[in-house]
């Protein structure tokens, strides 16, 4: 008779059924079974230094691994700090699996530590969360979890597993483990959808296929490259599908930027839109002309005609939506068009091309962003996180899947996620170099975390576009309440440098172009998590500040 | 000098928005300070259109500092082109390297999109 307890009911599932070896949170009393079950089932754990990251790091595992990121909470505040990282993921459509414990039902309405009713406050922001009441159904209720996450479109689940079935113990043979239940299924269009796209795609002259997230969380890179090349239309791709082609692919326009989208897309005659949700930044769909005729593709039906009606919808898995439609599409040539799309960006983007290549004083943060890739290379994984270095840190260029993403760019524009995010793509993929291109605002969410890069050896370096303020919201208010009423916008010159190195990383401070490629070079050649601390242009406007102003807009 | 004209009387049209066009009126809101320059690329013609809490004001001349500018390659392009209220002829332009954008692009977008709701 072999006895084990419910946290190692848990391990075991985890290791034995998901195949999960790594997972990210930190310690509490009321998982303690469920971290030694985490030992017993040689499971890594991360453990962090605020639960908001290990809820982004499990978020951004999913990403970067391209399976479901598992996090663990303890109850009470461990779960309540966990929540702007789940709040963000349900927005990102990201699988991730949250494993939290909570006060003993034995304790329940006697003021037990830690009492909170946390399914009430979680349920919102997850697509699925439950309590497990029975130590023997634990496996069961982990399996739907993971069900849950990956399946469809994809989002948080959140499994409460109290002490009182963690802690006790059951006959082992009587929990037998499940199956791995996490099938493919596959949503086909109607038929007839598939042929008016096609009809669309073999006789347009100006076509444009913008990929989002869902290109990415379909794991799309062969049809899409099938499709793309078999009928040469132009292609951008954005947040998690940035990569599944390199942007250095022929029919890449991503050159373009953000601005010459903005400034071309109406130009276009058909526009496929795959995995790509129409939302604020695409200005609710109003950025597309209705002279575009849209093809829009989703594995959530309820996006096709969301904020913009498609012309053609067609509801299903990207990859597999791609391959039926490269069966019947002609082959076609599209460079000229890709030309003329690439020479307009260029012509609207001439002032920040001008700014790349020049030496600045101070120092341009585009000319930052330029001077990195001249030394990383694209071969290399690049974060975003701030407002205005959002924007422009989306102007790197890689040949990695999900190689370059400005994580508070999202729906929730979580500030913060930038450094949870690059220690969960150098664990998740090592031989990379990873870069975070931080602002000063976003890094002091989670800086603390340079603690947990130094004790579990993750060498990210962080590079900070310093304008000593929160940047957009300070530009933001010089446009709509005037330079002279600027409100909790400035934050001050701060060595965060030395923050990074008091906690056993390496530190460098730049305030001069010509400092940016060495101070590079020695982060790398050090191997420890680093801080590149830049001081940039405080004058410097990024476009994206007007179109937040203008979205806030209310009259 | 068709240019020249073209800019002070859009000048002209705008401020007229600016006090009569609610949409416009909306539009242009509050803002504070955005300063809009369209000239020449040698420098020699230019208009500076000045938005500051809903309203508009303008210097003549292309040596102001500006937030953003739409730069034509030369005069007569720069007012078929404007003349034309045409998406696709000011994107031809940019395509050919005719009209680029300097500073704040996404200002000249939204200076543009302002003029749209106008004519």
């Amino acid at each position: 008779m072999a006895l084990i307890n419910g946290g190692h009911l848990v391990g075991k599932y985890l290791k034995e059924v998901e195949k999960v070896d790594i997972v990210f949170g930190i310690s509490g009393g009321h998982i303690e079974a469920m971290l030694d079950g985490f030992t017993q089932y040689n499971i890594r754990t991360i453990d962090v230094r605020h639960e908001q990251a290990a809820a982004m790091m499990a978020h951004a595992w999913s990403v970067y691994a391209g399976k479901p990121g598992v996090c663990f909470l303890t109850a009470g505040p461990g779960f309540a700090n966990g929540l702007t990282g789940i709040a963000n993921a349900y927005l990102d459509n990201a699988p991730l699996v949250v494993l939290c414990g909570r006060h003993p039902l034995r304790d329940d309405l006697k003021g037990a530590l830690q009492e909170i009713k946390q399914m009430d406050i979680v349920k919102p922001i997850t697509k699925w969360a439950a309590t497990c009441f029975d130590i023997k159904r634990i496996p069961e209720y982990l399996s739907i979890a993971f069900r849950y996450a990956a399946e469809g479109r994809p989002g948080p689940v959140f499994l409460e597993l109290p002490p009182d079935i963690l802690s006790i113990t059951v006959e082992e043979s009587q929990v037998p483990m499940p199956v791995c239940t996490t099938r493919k299924y596959r949503m086909h269009p109607d038929d007839k959808d598939i042929k008016a796209a096609v009809e669309l795609i073999n006789n347009a002259k100006k076509p444009l296929f913008l990929g989002g997230s869902g290109v990415g969380l379909s794991h799309s890179s062969e049809s899409l490259k099938k499709f793309i090349e078999k009928t040469g239309i132009p292609f951008m791709l954005m947040n998690y599908g940035r990569g599944e082609l390199p942007d250095n692919h022929p029919n890449s326009v991503m050159e373009m930027g953000n601005l010459g989208l903005m400034f071309g897309v109406g130009q276009a005659d058909v526009l496929i839109a795959a995995g790509l949700r129409f939302n604020w930044t695409f200005q609710s769909g109003q950025l597309i002309p209705p002279s575009v005729k849209l093809v829009r593709i989703d594995i959530d039906p309820h996006e096709l005609d969301r904020n913009c009606a498609a012309d053609v919808g067609l509801a299903g898995d990207i990859a597999s939506v791609l391959g039926e439609l490269t069966a019947h599409v002609r082959n076609n040539d599209h460079s000229q068009w890709a030309e003329t799309l690439k020479a307009a960006g260029r012509s609207v983007l001439d002032y920040e091309l001008r700014m790349r290549k020049t030496s600045s004083d101070p120092i341009h943060p585009i000319r930052l962003v330029a001077q990195i890739q001249k030394f990383v290379g694209d071969d290399a994984i690049y974060v975003a996180d701030g407002g205005d270095t959002s924007y422009f840190g989306l102007a790197f260029s890689t040949s990695q899947k999900a190689g370059v993403i400005a994580t508070a760019a999202g729906l929730f524009g979580c500030l913060g996620t930038g450094i949870p995010f690059g220690m969960a793509a150098k664990l998740a993929r090592p031989d990379k170099k990873v870069v975070v291109l931080n602002g000063d605002g976003s890094f002091g969410f989670n800086a603390m975390e340079f603690d947990t890069m130094v004790r579990h050896n993750i060498p990210v370096v962080c590079v900070i576009n310093n304008d000593c303020a929160w940047g957009m919201i300070k530009h933001s208010q010089e446009l709509s309440i005037g330079c002279d009423r600027l409100q909790c916008a400035e934050l001050g010159t701060r060595h965060y440098e030395k923050v990074a190195e008091a906690l056993g990383g390496h530190g460098e401070f730049v305030t001069k172009d010509e400092e940016i490629i060495p101070a590079l070079t020695r982060a790398f050649a050090s191997g420890k998590p680093a801080c590149i601390n830049v001081m940039t242009d405080q004058t410097i406007t990024s476009p994206a500040t007007p179109l937040f102003y203008q979205s806030l807009k209310m009259e | 000098m068709r240019f020249t004209m073209l800019l002070f009387a859009l000048y002209e049209i705008l401020k007229r928005a600016s006090k009569r066009n609610v949409a416009y009126r909306n539009y242009i809101g509050s803002i504070h300070r955005v300063k809009i320059m369209i000239k020449t690329a040698d420098g020699k013609r230019g208009r500076l259109f000045i938005f500051d809490q809903g309203k508009v004001m303008t210097q003549s001349g292309a040596n102001h500092p500006y937030d953003a500018a739409i730069v034509w390659a030369d005069a007569k392009t720069g007012f078929k082109v404007m003349a034309s209220q045409s998406d696709a002829e000011q994107f031809k332009a940019a395509a050919t390297g005719k009209m680029k954008l300097d500073g704040m692009a996404f200002f000249a977008q939204w200076f543009n999109d302002g003029v749209k709701l106008v004519m």
